[in-house]
């Protein structure tokens, strides 16, 4: 049930737009229509360094509170100045519409007294038609 | 019969002396569509120094420095900073401390020292100065040992 899901959802991704690579995440505005009890979002976490880096992409609601999504992958390493897609699968969760923020956050260097965590955040608006 | 065909043909032949030949023209439309876009470079980590009255542990104290990261985005987007929720003190700080997470930017738009969201407008790049105090009150103090906090930058 869960491939299915996924997979009708899927389907959805075609109404993202696709936004060239190179950037921390692209794109950061989207409205997606779907059909199924989820929506589908595609995004590209880039990394602008020249060293390779790890990146977690995390779901917020609008208040910030994690949201239960599959993330595919959720953490990975990424090579300097490359970029690659994530799919991110959203529950409706009975709900008509949801807005949602996906995040791309960056993880800080180590050892040093105040480390800065870089987050970039995307807000994506999911609408669901029968 | 052949009168009347060569007539018509001779009329069309006079009706055409004369005519320019006319190239067509048409338009080619070329459309772009840039969404907003946000790009946040981590430059350097900030430092904290100790206050000589031992409450006050901040970037903005001297010998402190203020983390640096680089934006760079197409403007439309909003820039914050979470409240600090991530900290490491040494086992001898059992008092409570209060965090503070403020940044400014200088470059493409100016933004004064501040701890709340916002907007990014101008398009460009710019820098953020991130900065961190740590406050306690009361009698309590800071000790000795190593702190270390995390600074959340957002933009979106």
């Amino acid at each position: 049930m869960t491939k299915l899901r996924i997979l009708l959802a899927s389907l959805a991704i075609g109404l993202v737009p696709l936004s060239a690579a190179a950037q921390s995440m692209t794109p950061m505005r989207g409205e997606v229509r779907s059909f199924t009890d989820a929506f589908a979002v595609r995004v590209f976490p880039g990394n602008p360094y020249d060293q390779r880096i790890r990146v977690e992409i995390h779901v917020y609601d609008q208040d910030f509170q994690p949201i239960d999504a599959q993330i595919s992958p959720s953490a990975f390493l990424l090579a300097g100045q490359a970029s690659r897609p994530v799919l991110v699968v959203v529950p409706f969760d009975g709900a008509n519409d949801r807005k949602v923020r996906i995040c791309t956050e960056s993880i800080p260097f180590p050892g040093e007294q105040t480390q800065i965590r870089a987050q970039i955040c995307g807000k994506f608006f999911g609408h669901r038609r029968f | 019969m052949k009168f009347v065909r060569a007539a018509i043909g001779a009329a069309l032949l006079v009706g055409c002396a004369g005519q320019t030949a006319s190239a067509a023209t048409g338009n080619v439309l070329f459309n772009g569509s840039i969404t907003a876009t946000c790009t946040l470079t981590v430059n350097s980590n900030g430092t904290m120094t100790v206050s000589n009255n031992l409450q006050s542990l901040s970037s903005h104290n001297a010998g402190g420095s203020a983390g640096s990261v680089q934006v760079d985005t197409t403007g439309g987007v909003q820039l914050s900073v979470d409240p600090v929720t991530t900290t490491t003190v040494p086992s001898s700080d059992t008092t409570a401390t209060t965090w503070t997470p403020t940044f400014a930017t200088t470059g493409a738009q100016t933004i004064a020292e501040t701890g709340t969201a916002t907007a990014l407008t101008v398009p460009g790049t710019s820098t953020i100065a991130v900065n961190l105090a740590g406050i306690k009150g009361g009698t309590n103090r800071f000790s000795a040992g190593s702190y270390q906090a995390t600074v959340t930058v957002r933009c979106e």
